[in-house]
């Protein structure tokens, strides 16, 4: 909701805080302010009213109310005059067949001698919040609107026929819409759900979402019917998403508003109407109202402030917060009777009553203080125990935990509106994740100076059966090595891990591309009560907080390796080579060199020692080329000529 | 002879979530789980957000396709329907006080960019007795963050709405210079305690969740929250 502060103001005689300290009242007392604009010598604060307030607060008049809440400045006195008398005496006939969705209509019928150009003053107030000027007579509705919180419509009283009802829709009865989309007209289909303003001959409207074209108002307008009335949210909430027709409207409909407010509505919208246009006429104003709306009243226990609060607030502090939001408080014994306002929705219990006062009062002034110690406590659970007792016992062995997405291509679970085609069901299973993840690895394995990649992921899977906790693990060996395959690392380990958690795994190991992987249901079974299963979080490994470690990024952009192999003599020692290396390099590639060198051979060969030495080169804002690798490697290899050692 | 292998290396999700149960077990806060796919009942309307309200606007909700006639269940949108759960059992074997709290993944259904994501995970967390105030809520996630990033961390509450707390309240976090959004809390909503079937004129209560990722984000200084689900070691072998 969008606040003027020029538009606020006209609510108070004393200067309003500047914007910045407004907002800043709001964040700590009422809502969040998500931005503050300064337009044209006008401030507008953008307030983001959450649904519990949206009753009262989607409108200028309700925020006016928090101010005096919390800054305890005074309202203006009859800020707005009373409406027109009536001078006519022609009115609409009204009828309600459906008093739950619609509980007050009221109508009036006027004449104007033309509807004008919007005023500027119109413009700059309506220009401030966001909202486009349209004429005289559609702009005073709105101003209205944004000013107090009652949407309100105006027909064509010329194109009316007969009797004006508000009814549920016919099945597949048809209304074209009074705003076109892009020049053409708009028909949508209603069902029995909706609910329409109709007259002799069919829709006029489509109640709190939008009128109809039929009976609009245009510029040739000279009688008008204008409509102030209270429909039920809930199914103006269902039409408006259905139809897709969400406007400034419906949102305060669907938030729920009271009837008391209609008639505030048609009194300041005809009084505005008045005002602009002079030589305007009205008639008397008609008033459906079946069941009077009841002022609710809560009977609350001062006593629980500070229970529920924590903070002793003095009980006058607290009453005066009440009636500074507009509420009566009478005490009966201990009892405060609290009257509500009408349109204070929101309220139905006592502890909304707490909020009301803990939010005004300040939640600074709350102190800290911890719960006491409970004498029983709540068994941990066991999968989750179990879970975290193998992840331990895996990186032990080597392995890392990966993460990865719940939403896949495929699965049995298909989600209803998907963000993507490829995350349109749920996971089966964690194995064809876990088979990207190892490969996208083994391009990285030089940066990670891993010879295996080693990973596992335990999460949930939802096959058609249900919802299941799955372990996958995988190994890739990259490095061949005598009498060691991916199989035969992984069938180690799952020896090791089914006698250190004390539970076979219960799968066979799959081989695909030389990858090992194998897959299992861990979700805990009959017998879970074996000591793996009802550890203390204190026996899981806490040596891996990394206490200050920090993330050091990483490029995104292709590295390159390079090797080299010279033959020095016997009595070289390796780290000398390296410093050889290491100098050169950090001359010529500086942070272009990622890793190494790191020596991966040697040997002796009669009196000449053999040394074998990998570097990584990357950037971090571009694709490397090979040549300014060889480059730096030509540096290096003059290098190692100028030492007397000899480039293999 | 074998080669003796390095250590491998936990998630960092899993290192905060560790962390975080070390810090409330030590405060008597047992670890609960419940399921990722969810009913509704569950996951909106025992937490009061009805059917046709515009609460239900706050979470961009993943809807599974049901067969007509069956319940409709969604991809949880939040660890809070396992409080519903968890009250549930309790009213059946006997209410009594109790603290837990529950980490587990939740799902957004929104647009991902570097600091929303689709999945992620929560810490939910819950006491309930026969009186529970504020000040305690305050104490304990003072107390959390306190552990989690430092003794000079200062954390403030700001007027919120949760449909399931009242008061509800936005707590911020006072970390090097900077006040910082951390989660949501308040006390349990009588009306949760109703649809759990306990007697919300003797239970009180407190609720808080947070998000596991930003912490994680925030303590190891990654900057993506996708990063965490791309199962790259370039990250996770950092730590």
């Amino acid at each position: 909701m969008k606040i003027s502060l020029n538009w606020l103001q006209t609510y108070f005689e004393t200067p309003l805080p500047k914007a910045e300290a407004l907002a800043d009242i709001f964040n700590f007392h009422a809502f969040e302010v998500e931005s503050v604009e300064e337009i044209d010598g006008d401030s507008v604060l953008d307030v983001k009213v959450l649904p519990d307030r949206a009753h009262y607060a989607l409108s200028h008049r309700g925020i006016s109310r928090e101010v005096v809440a919390i800054t305890r400045q005074v309202l203006k006195p009859d800020r707005i005059s009373n409406g027109p008398e009536s001078t006519l005496s022609k009115k609409p006939e009204v009828q309600i067949e459906d008093t739950f969705f619609c509980k007050r209509y009221m109508a009036r019928y006027a004449e104007v001698t033309e509807i004008t150009k919007p005023n500027p003053h119109a413009q700059v107030m309506l220009g401030a919040i966001g909202q486009r000027s349209i004429n005289t007579i559609v702009d005073a509705t709105n101003i209205v609107m944004f000013d107090m919180g009652q949407p309100l419509h105006i027909f064509d009283a010329d194109k009316v026929v007969g009797t004006i009802v508000v009814r549920a829709a016919k099945e597949g009865e048809k209304i074209v819409l009074l705003d076109s989309v892009a020049g053409a007209d708009r028909e949508v289909s209603l069902t029995s759900t909706d609910h329409v303003i109709s007259d002799d001959d069919g829709p006029i409207a489509i109640a709190g979402v939008k009128g109809g074209k039929r009976a609009g108002v245009t510029d040739k307008t000279k009688n008008l019917i204008i409509e102030s009335a209270n429909f039920d949210s809930t199914s103006v909430r269902r039409t408006s998403t259905r139809l897709n027709l969400r406007s400034e409207s419906s949102k305060r409909y669907e938030n729920e508003i009271t009837p008391e407010f209609t008639a505030s509505g048609m009194n300041d919208v005809c009084a505005l109407i008045a005002h602009n246009i002079s030589e305007s006429r009205f008639g008397p104003v008609v008033d459906v109202y079946p069941i009077k709306a009841e002022q609710k009243i809560i009977d609350f226990d001062p006593k629980y402030i500070e229970e529920r609060l924590g903070v002793s607030v003095p009980l006058a502090d607290a009453r005066d917060i009440l009636m500074r939001l507009d509420m009566g408080v009478s005490e009966e014994g201990s009892i405060w009777k609290i009257t509500l306002p009408f349109d204070r929705l929101d309220i139905t219990s006592p502890v909304d009553i707490i909020e009301e006062i803990g939010r005004i009062y300040g939640y600074d002034k709350i102190h800290s203080v911890l719960p006491p110690v409970l004498k029983d406590t709540v068994p941990m659970d066991k999968t989750f125990y179990w879970v975290e007792h193998l992840k331990d016992i895996l990186v032990t062995l080597g392995f890392s935990e990966v993460q990865t997405y719940t939403l896949v291509p495929k699965g049995y679970y298909e989600v209803s509106y998907p963000l993507a085609s490829d995350k349109s069901a749920l996971r089966e299973n964690l194995s064809p994740r876990i088979i990207e993840v190892i490969t996208a690895n083994m391009h990285n394995a030089d940066i990670l100076g891993v010879e295996t990649v080693k990973i596992f992921e335990i999460g949930k899977v939802f096959p058609k059966s249900g919802e299941k906790v799955s372990i996958a693990i995988g190994v890739l060996q990259i490095k061949k090595k005598k009498g060691m395959t991916s199989e035969s690392v992984l069938k180690e380990v799952i020896a090791q891990l089914e006698k250190m958690s004390g539970a076979p795994l219960g799968t066979s190991i799959d081989v695909r591309n030389g990858i090992a992987l194998i897959e299992a249901d861990i979700s805990m079974r009959e017998g879970g009560d074996t000591p793996e299963f009802n550890g203390k979080i204190s026996e899981l490994d806490s040596g891996l907080f990394s206490k200050g470690k920090r993330y050091a990024p990483f490029s995104r952009y292709p590295f390159i390796a390079r090797d080299i192999a010279l033959f020095a003599s016997a009595g070289t020692n390796e780290e000398t080579v390296r410093g050889v290396v290491q100098t050169s390099l950090e001359k010529s590639a500086g942070k272009l060199l990622i890793k190494g060198p790191d020596c991966f051979d040697r040997f002796e060969k009669g009196d000449k020692k053999s040394f074998a030495f990998r570097m990584i080169f990357q950037a971090f804002d571009r694709t490397l080329s090979d040549e300014e690798v060889n480059s730096f490697m030509k540096t290096l290899y003059e290098a190692i000529k100028e030492r007397g050692w000899e480039v293999r | 002879m074998k080669e003796e292998s390095p250590r491998g290396h936990l998630h960092p999700i899993t290192t905060i979530i560790r962390e975080v149960a070390f810090i409330f077990d030590k405060l008597g806060f047992s670890v609960v789980s419940g399921p990722e796919l969810e009913t509704e009942f569950h996951n909106f309307d025992a937490l009061n957000v009805p059917p046709d309200h515009p609460a239900r606007d706050m979470q961009d909700t993943f809807w599974i396709k049901t067969k007509p006639g069956e319940e409709k269940k969604v991809l949880r949108t939040h660890t809070s329907p396992v409080q519903v759960r968890f009250m549930e059992r309790i009213a059946k074997e006997g209410p009594k006080p109790f603290k837990i709290v529950v980490p587990g993944k939740v799902y957004r259904n929104e647009a991902t960019d570097a600091t929303h994501e689709a999945q992620f995970y929560q810490v939910e967390g819950l006491y309930v007795n026969e009186r529970v105030s504020m000040a305690e809520l305050k104490g304990v996630l003072e107390h959390m963050m306190k552990k989690l990033f430092g003794d000079d961390v200062e954390i403030r509450f700001r007027p919120s709405f949760f449909p399931f707390t009242e008061p509800s309240v936005e707590v911020d976090m006072r970390w090097n210079g900077k006040w910082l959004e951390m989660g949501g809390a308040g006390l349990v909503n009588p009306k949760v305690f109703e649809a759990a079937g306990l007697d919300s004129k003797k239970w009180q209560g407190f609720a808080f969740g947070f998000g596991v990722d930003r912490i994680a984000m925030l303590k190891f200084g990654y900057d993506d929250v996708r990063l965490g689900y791309t199962g790259d070691l370039r990250l996770i072998n950092q730590f």
